[in-house]
């Protein structure tokens, strides 16, 4: 890979390189614990009516499906991860639930990259990294968070 | 009408159109929960200085619309997955309407599938995705 610490514009052996380097390697744990409150008003402003999402005496209650997208890593990216040139955005989210989350509890967020591929269209190429926060309540893998940065390529110079 | 078991769906049924509510006062309400405080979500004229229209409604609020509009079609509906993609903005204080399809029912194991989009007044859709959802296969 080229220089690092200079945006440049990728080609197909930048992509395999940074595969190869930071492909599901946790680079990031942090920590969180939520109020019931926090969980409820996440849900009532969002429109929810189911109650076990927004009532907290409910013997179900719980955080709501998106809520896990909200968290956010200590650090976005891993050290030494190339920044390509272009700009950037947040282009998507994605959750999968595996349990429920409850408030209270100490939950725990371990963060890799999980994937990095280019899409090209007639505007010229992207480069997409999906960020990936599995959440843990010690052991158990509650839910998987996903962002999708997108980089769209400025024309080189 | 309220779904309850997977037999109540039926393929390339319409879920019932939900319109959010996006004022100033309630996206704050959601950013405070989600700790998401910054200005270009809770300020109009702070997200202009940006070179933003206006505030931003949180894409994370936007996830949360898709589903709350499921569980309103589907209360006791188990959301597993919700895949979403952020097209244009979505802007504080303006009207949006949060539409689903059912485009896939698999009998055996309880899921559903639905197409989500968020879309203006004027038809435009600003966020669309996908949801697996599981449903009670009899009551």
């Amino acid at each position: 890979m080229r220089k690092q610490d200079n945006e440049h514009n990728i080609d197909e052996a930048d992509i395999r390189e940074a595969r190869a380097k930071f492909l599901n390697h946790v680079f990031d744990e942090k920590t969180f614990t939520f109020t019931a409150e926090q969980f409820a008003d996440y849900a009532i402003a969002c429109g929810e009516t189911a109650s076990c999402y927004t009532d907290p005496k409910h013997p179900d209650f719980q955080a709501s499906p998106g809520f896990p997208c909200s968290l956010h890593p200590s650090q976005r990216m891993p050290d030494g991860y190339p920044r390509f040139n272009g700009l950037g955005m947040d282009a998507g989210k994605a959750i999968t639930v595996y349990q429920p989350i409850r408030p209270g509890v100490t939950l725990t967020g371990r963060t890799h990259i999980h994937d990095i591929y280019t899409k090209s269209g007639r505007s010229g190429r992207m480069v997409f990294s999906l960020i990936r926060m599995d959440i843990y309540d010690g052991e158990n893998l509650l839910s998987s968070a996903d962002t999708s940065i997108v980089i769209r390529e400025r024309p080189a110079a | 009408m309220n779904i309850q078991v997977l037999s109540d769906v039926n393929f390339g049924e319409e879920l019932p159109v939900f319109d959010p509510d996006t004022g100033i006062e309630n996206v704050r309400r959601f950013c405070k929960a989600a700790n998401w405080m910054g200005p270009r979500f809770t300020d109009h004229e702070a997200a202009k200085k940006e070179g933003l229209p206006g505030a931003l409604v949180p894409g994370i609020m936007s996830q949360g619309f898709l589903a709350a509009m499921i569980h309103r079609w589907a209360p006791t509906g188990n959301i597993k997955h919700i895949d979403t993609v952020f097209r244009a903005p979505v802007i504080v204080d303006e009207h949006y309407h949060i539409k689903g399809v059912v485009t896939d029912i698999d009998e055996d194991s309880g899921q559903v599938e639905i197409d989500l989009t968020v879309v203006n007044d004027a038809g435009e859709t600003r966020v669309f995705g996908t949801a697996t959802v599981v449903l009670l296969q009899s009551a």
